[in-house]
């Protein structure tokens, strides 16, 4: 029996048609909806009609996207053909919910073709317009594409950035906006310099009102989420897993030292409003659990602190308090069952990664929304967490090996997730399990290409 | 975001201070650093649980039941003030739309007060029907009489509005008034901006005649119209909007009013235009709310689970026979009472088959029709450009889905329905509350082992919390997800629970005071009926016959 996350979905089959000429942002906002919604759980693909097109011409210039260029016309349709039959195939095949169709679809003709489409394959279409007049955003795309987008791979950044505003000019000769007035009928969301104006129409399902309210609490300023767990625990000494015990000698070293750490991090971003004599001036706010150790934990930090329930460790259930030796003893069964898909079990009377996932929800959307932010909790809370900013498959994010008393610095970018690690420097004990045995500690494992993200240990 | 707001912040805690906490668990989390107050004041002002709670006014000092933290000046810290002034004629749902809207910021931890304009106008007025100049409802009346007694109304109704930001905490105040011409909007502008406080406007236009009739309907069933006939009370309420019509200017008409912060609302959640609103936690929350807003027509059901052998917390068991008997009770007269009320056969509740009976047509078939070329596309039929029925659940008037549970006896009482087709869903988010480390404990031995832990419950059972547990208040942090899903289904809805879910789920609906929801008693002889109404929510208890209380 499957758990359902933010809304239930096996009777849905949703199309997020994105429209827009290039540079307004398409490509950020379709990756993030994806990264939000695998993450719950729920199927969901980006299908990029460029990359298609670039499988049949990978450099191509301004003029190729001429609306009289028929060699253009002919690859471009070509590829538009392709990712929608790959999407269709994503919906039949792989039972997905949540398809994104990442292209310009910037005439009436193209979309009536994929409404079409959707219509007759019970697909609901929802259009997602990023519509723009401001020069600042529309440059600060520019500037993001020249130096990222494979079709200007290898170029003078000055000569790709003059050719893909050439290129832009090109698809805005042919260009048709969603408007209200001709198509009202239709499930669509079009914003209009980011947020200064939003037209959302004909919201049908509780899923699309999630989807567009998460949208919104994207934004594009430079921030940076610090993740911490708590010092080492009396629990963490002695092998046991869950309580609410307080920091061991080595655990409070680390509390003492994380005010230093962060300010040192947080002096090494650049701030035009920073002020050099009074560290406090950056804005940034504590978030813990209930649990005394991520409190303990704060205690030093001069911000303001937050805390949340949802913030808690794992629910051991039965097994909490145990050491794992003690787990395999009293539970060989659950100790064997756990091993075997540590994402869905649950502990008895207690929860799984999945349940994690689903308390942690409203603390995303909260974190899209806020600027710096510093986490302090657990092992498997910080997991999730990292899973979400990191595209970590569920296989692999309850194996990530988390140390004590280090920092990690998150710097969501356009399209990927910046890490950097701050080691505080004072010992503390493993608290890693490897799949297979009850002992503590970490062990080469060549298969979990996730598992030293987070400590940085070369991948072989 | 705004961090202008002057609150008590946490304290950076010694070490010593917190290695030694006076009670074991989470210490931090109850001391008066995180609630500002005592809850023992307001033993006297409690609201009545039986009664929609949403029109009470607020003690300075209240505590909402998903509230996260209490600060001194009473406000979120990553929200400002907001004024949201609605405009629209009448007719258009701003009652409503202000009353469940202070319902869902209420229960977020916004201090939120709507305040109806009509509300000052019955308390001037109480026998409306002779005293009051008829041209009093337009808004711009003719008559010296008339613009003087609109001119004191509206004062008393503002000055009420500015001593709720200044004296008594309110962080977001609803003006409830027509706003119908631009000069009035300005001056509200004006008048809240220089104190600091944004004013977004939300204007409610309607122009799906069904809808209109509706709310219309539903007017003349107002507190105006008490003892009326219907038809006159229609009548008199439709001159009413006559006399505004033609004189109401939507805002930004001719693009005098882009500096407002407005959200365009349009028959009840078919479009929403935000503009200028970028302003972080509030806003986006209402624009979401707003997404899910519904006049409702369906009603919420809460039923608990039956029982189980040794009803325990951690065995997570089975029913007995007692429960499983309960619950074929419980099926037998929720479907009775929903076929009265709709007075239709239950097949037609049971909801259509899931949207995968569709197979895709395959994108390589030869029908031309599915053929997925760009080539030639053939001029979409009427087919293509009508919307599919929506496949979600709730999506119309008439279906009916059940919520439990993912523990097994709350979900094995859904059973029944499960077996007559009824969709039923298992939500994590309605397990019962986690009673940590006093679970299946009795009260004699939590008495023994946690004395001063037993205390504090007794002294604030919403958010005092046993080492390891969940308190209420966590619970109904953790169901916040859940609401608007629940409150934008269409259909009617049967929530199959454990006590304490209903307890909070119930104060959400009914806005009942954190004090009074651990208290709140539903036995299992009883299923809940809660049907809306654009003013308050009105509650049944419907007898299961046969079942032990």
């Amino acid at each position: 029996m499957p758990v359902y996350t933010v809304s239930h979905v096996s009777n849905i089959r949703i199309c997020v048609v994105m429209v827009g000429l290039p540079a307004r942002g398409k490509s950020f906002i379709s990756q993030r909806i994806v990264r939000y919604l695998s993450w719950l759980s729920i199927k969901a693909k980006s299908f990029n009609v460029g990359n298609y097109r670039r499988e049949k011409k990978s450099h191509p210039n301004a003029e190729f996207f001429d609306s009289h260029n028929e060699d253009g016309l002919k690859i471009r349709k070509e590829a538009a053909v392709e990712a929608v039959k790959d999407m269709m195939k994503f919906f039949q095949d792989e039972l997905g919910v949540v398809a994104i169709l990442d292209a310009t679809n910037s005439t009436k003709e193209r979309r009536d073709w994929i409404l079409k489409l959707c219509r007759e394959n019970s697909i609901e279409p929802m259009f997602l317009e990023s519509w723009c007049d401001d020069d600042s955003i529309i440059t600060k795309n520019i500037m993001d594409v020249k130096t990222s987008s494979p079709d200007y791979l290898g170029q003078d950044p000055e000569l790709a950035a003059k050719d893909f505003i050439k290129r832009i000019s090109k698809y805005k000769e042919t260009y048709e906006p969603l408007e209200v007035e001709t198509n009202k009928d239709l499930t669509f969301i079009k914003l209009i310099n980011v947020s200064e104006q939003v037209i959302i129409n004909k919201i049908e399902t509780y899923l699309e009102s999630r989807i567009v309210y998460y949208v919104m609490n994207l934004h594009i300023k430079p921030r940076s989420i610090y993740l911490s767990r708590h010092g080492e625990s009396m629990y963490n000494l002695e092998g046991k897993i869950g309580g609410d015990a307080d920091l061991s000698e080595r655990g409070w070293k680390y509390a003492q030292k994380l005010p230093e750490l962060v300010k040192k991090v947080l002096k090494s971003e650049e701030h035009d409003d920073y002020d050099d004599d009074d560290d406090t001036d950056i804005k940034l706010t504590v978030w813990t659990s209930t649990l005394k150790r991520t409190q303990q934990t704060a205690s030093y930090l001069p911000y303001d602190k937050l805390q949340w329930k949802a913030l808690d460790e794992l629910d051991a259930g039965a097994c909490d308090g145990l050491t794992y030796e003690e787990i395999e003893l009293q539970f060989p069964q659950d100790f064997k069952e756990r091993d075997e898909n540590k994402y869905e079990y649950r502990y008895r009377g207690g929860e799984s990664y999945r349940d994690v996932v689903i308390r942690l929800e409203p603390i995303i959307m909260e974190l899209e929304l806020q600027e710096n932010i510093l986490i302090i909790t657990h092992q498997a809370i910080l997991r999730c967490i990292y899973a979400y900013f990191m595209n970590i498959p569920q296989e692999e994010s309850p194996w990530m090996s988390i140390p004590l008393h280090t920092l990690i610095k998150l710097e969501p970018r356009a399209f990927k997730t910046i890490v950097e690690r701050i080691k505080a420097d004072i010992p503390a004990v493993s608290t890693y399990k490897e799949k297979g045995t009850s002992q503590l500690g970490e062990i080469e494992d060549i298969n979990n290409k996730s598992k030293n993200l987070i400590t940085g240990a070369p991948l072989r | 975001m705004s961090g202008n707001n002057s609150y008590t912040k946490l304290q950076p805690q010694g070490a010593e201070d917190v290695q030694s906490p006076s009670y074991p668990g989470n210490y931090s989390a109850r001391t008066k650093k995180r609630w500002g107050s005592t809850p023992n004041s307001y033993i006297g002002t409690l609201n009545s649980t039986t009664t929609d709670g949403i029109h009470t006014q607020l003690s300075p000092d209240h505590i909402f039941p998903a509230q996260l933290y209490s600060t001194e000046s009473g406000r979120l810290f990553h929200a400002g003030k907001i004024l949201i002034a609605l405009v629209g004629l009448p007719a258009r749902g701003k009652t409503h739309l202000s009353v469940s809207l202070t319902r869902y910021l209420r229960w977020l931890g916004v201090k939120t007060q709507s305040f109806h304009v009509s509300d000052y106008r019955r308390k001037a007025y109480s026998n409306f029907e002779d005293d009051i100049p008829q041209d009093y409802f337009s808004a711009s009346p003719k008559t010296e009489e008339g613009i003087k007694i609109r001119e004191q109304i509206i004062n008393g109704c503002l000055s009420d509005i500015m001593s709720f930001f200044e004296r008594e905490r309110g962080q977001v105040a609803i003006y409830d008034a027509l706003n119908a011409l631009k000069i009035h909007r300005l001056e509200v502008e004006e008048l809240f901006s220089k104190m600091n406080i944004k004013v977004l406007f939300i204007e409610s236009i309607v122009d799906d005649a069904k809808l209109l009739k509706r709310n219309v309907n539903n007017a003349a069933a107002s507190p105006d119209y008490e003892g009326w006939d219907p038809k006159l009370a229609k009548s008199d309420y439709l001159k009413r909007i006559q006399a505004n019509a033609p004189i109401y200017e939507q805002i930004d008409f001719d693009k005098t009013e882009t500096h407002l912060n407005y959200i365009k609302f349009i028959n009840f959640g078919e479009r929403l235009v935000t503009h200028n609103s970028q302003h972080g936690y509030l806003i986006n929350r209402i624009v979401f709310f707003l997404m899910n807003s519904r006049i409702k027509a369906g009603r919420v059901y809460f039923a608990r689970c039956g029982k189980s052998n040794l009803d325990k917390y951690i065995d997570d068991e089975l029913l007995n026979s007692e429960g499983l008997e309960y619950s074929e009770i419980l099926c037998k007269t929720l479907l009775a009472r929903l076929k009265e009320k709709r007075k239709q056969e239950l097949r037609e509740m049971i909801n259509e088959s899931p949207i995968y009976s569709t197979p895709i047509s395959s994108v390589n078939s030869q029908s031309s029709s599915s053929n997925v070329s760009t080539e030639n596309i053939p001029s979409l039929t009427r087919k293509h450009l009508s919307r599919q029925p929506s496949t979600a659940d709730g999506s119309s008037v008439n279906s009916f889905v059940v919520w439990t549970a993912t523990r097994k006896r709350t979900s094995e009482t859904a059973n029944p329905f499960r077996r007559k087709g009824i969709t039923v869903r298992e939500r994590y988010q309605l397990n019962q509350l986690n009673t940590g480390a006093v679970a299946d404990m009795p009260e004699e031995e939590i008495i023994k082992i946690f004395e001063n832990e037993y205390l504090q419950d007794l002294k604030d059972p919403y958010h005092h919390r046993y080492p390891r547990a969940e308190s209420y208040h966590d619970l109904a942090v953790r169901m916040e997800p859940l609401l608007l899903e629940m409150e934008r289904m269409d259909g009617d809805i049967l929530i199959i629970a454990h006590e304490s879910v209903l307890r909070v789920l119930y104060g959400y609906l009914m806005a009942c005071s954190c004090y009074s929801i651990p208290a709140l008693e539903f036995p299992r002889d009883e299923l809940i009926e809660i049907s809306y109404t654009p003013y308050e929510n009105l509650t049944k208890r419907i007898k299961l016959e046969g079942v032990e209380p």
